[in-house]
């Protein structure tokens, strides 16, 4: 796990310039938002989650998710269909905010163009990287 | 530091060190502390502070300073007695609301308005330019003065503590003078919240000398520790607003929208002999009006947020000006304008949120439970 400022940036995964990550659970992809965009967020209180089995190509918008404040579109980091998303999310928004990386996950997806959408994406020190000129400005 | 014109309050060193600070009507203000869920359940369970020396504050004085309040303002002033307050609007010529605040009559022939804070500049130049046939002096002492709002039900009790004066003397929308923590302080009670509370004053504190207000502010927060008092932003402040009916300038009012299709009739004393916005009013109200300020809570999920539409069988009716997540009702609440026919309590509407038409129903204000929240709760 890396950390820069208050920040968890767990090794394992893949990250897009929008503050969301992804794991490889063997042919699926699951992804949600980062310690980072939850934080900047504050207080989570409303997800909406893409239908399942839509289909939708790397960086389009999957869903948002509303503070009390702000509202944000979800970017779908990698291409592929949606196979499942967190019901839990419908009653407890919060999960978020609590375990980004955990039980805050948003969606699962069946890549359609994995190896080369990944090759879009950062790895841990380079989204660590990407945070700390964000911070900078 | 955001902006090297941003402007400061005297506790700017506070709210930088413990909140989150962003650019608000020019000042560098919390948006909250610990979030805006927590501080605005504390408003509503037993009680926060906020800064809100960011708005405006101009005395009116003079032997015409009632005759002059009368003529610029909608709300009948010679009804206020010293040491009272009302809330009022002050229309343009065409009944377009310039701008909305509570104004104090501290004595016979002395008067303190408080506009919002992004109109502070337009209001004292419109009262200024109105008051040149009057005998009546206009100063803006904005700068010379603190403003914290203390608000939610163990207000009261909680700056008994460190007051020199009762109280509970001073009964809803009436103010006066006491010593918080040694220190002078004109205290009202009121708000904008909905709950019970009080707006104190501390005088003759400038920014070069923000002792004074660093003291009261620390007093009150040291008095209400046993209830947990918290300290509070704009962001609370803004929801609590909301979700006691209160408009929001800029947002919910502004000069093209009318004191009456705002709602605001109450405010709005058509029997006056004159002031200003009178006569485009009088006709409005004869002719009818075409859209009204409402609340919509949602039956579905979802948020409403400024200038979504609202929809009701096909057909476009009108728009929201605020809207939020309501931490007390755990659902979407807005403020709209919808033709007037549409506009009766228990109507269902629906609100264009991304292209999906969310159910909503027209309610009253305030959006909660009046028997257990806000200042008529029954405790």
């Amino acid at each position: 796990m890396m950390r820069i400022q208050d920040y968890e940036i767990p090794d394992e995964l893949y990250y897009s310039k929008e503050h969301e990550w992804v794991r490889i659970e063997g042919e699926y992809a699951v992804v949600g938002i980062t310690d980072y965009a939850q934080k900047a967020l504050h207080e989570i209180v409303y997800v909406e989650t893409p239908p399942i089995g839509s289909k939708l190509k790397q960086m389009e918008s999957m869903g948002v998710v509303e503070s009390v404040k702000a509202v944000s579109d979800i970017f779908i980091p990698v291409s592929g269909e949606i196979v499942e998303v967190n019901e839990n999310l419908a009653e407890s928004p919060e999960l978020l905010n609590k375990d980004p990386y955990g039980a805050g996950w948003i969606a699962k997806i069946r890549p359609t163009n994995l190896k080369t959408d990944l090759k879009n994406l950062m790895n841990a020190p380079q989204y660590a990287e990407h945070i700390r000129r964000l911070e900078e400005k | 530091m955001l902006s090297e014109l941003a402007r400061k309050t005297h506790l700017y060193e506070f709210h930088s060190q413990r909140g989150r600070v962003v650019l608000f009507a020019g000042f560098e203000m919390p948006m909250w502390y610990k979030g805006i869920i927590p501080e605005h359940m504390a408003v509503r369970n037993t009680m926060g502070i906020f800064d809100v020396t960011h708005m405006g504050r101009v005395l009116i004085t003079g032997p015409e300073a009632e005759f002059f309040m009368n003529y610029v303002t909608t709300n009948d002033v010679a009804a206020l007695v010293p040491l009272s307050a009302h809330y009022s609007t002050m229309c343009n010529e065409r009944g377009g609301i310039k701008d909305d605040f509570i104004l104090y009559r501290l004595e016979r022939e002395k008067f303190l308005i408080v506009p919002n804070a992004i109109n502070r500049t337009k209001d004292f130049e419109w009262l200024v330019d109105q008051s040149r046939a009057f005998n009546v002096k206009a100063e803006d002492v904005s700068d010379n003065v603190a403003m914290f709002a203390v608000q939610g039900p163990k207000a009261e009790q909680t700056l008994q503590k460190i007051s020199s004066e009762d109280l509970s003397k001073i009964e809803r929308f009436k103010c006066g003078w006491t010593k918080l923590a040694e220190v002078d302080v004109f205290v009202s009670r009121t708000g904008y919240t909905g709950e019970d509370g009080f707006e104190l004053f501390v005088w003759n504190t400038p920014l070069s000398r923000p002792g004074n207000a660093i003291k009261v502010w620390n007093a009150v927060l040291e008095a209400g520790q046993d209830v947990g008092i918290k300290p509070c932003g704009l962001g609370a402040r803004d929801t609590l607003r909301l979700e006691a009916g209160m408009c929001l300038y800029g947002n919910d009012i502004d000069e093209n929208i009318t004191s009456l299709e705002a709602g605001l009739s109450f405010v709005v004393k058509l029997k006056k002999e004159r002031f200003i916005g009178k006569d485009a009013l009088l006709k409005q109200k004869s002719e009818g009006l075409t859209r009204r300020r409402v609340g919509v809570r949602m039956l579905e999920k979802g948020i409403p947020r400024p200038q979504h539409e609202v929809w009701k069988n096909g057909e476009k009716i009108g728009h929201v000006t605020s809207g939020t997540f309501s931490p007390i009702l755990k659902r979407g609440i807005a403020m709209a304008y919808v033709s007037t026919e549409h506009a009766a309590e228990g109507e269902i509407v629906e609100v264009k949120i991304r292209d999906k038409l969310i159910k909503g129903e027209i309610v009253k204000f305030p959006f909660y439970d009046v028997t257990q929240y806000g200042f008529r709760r029954k405790t």
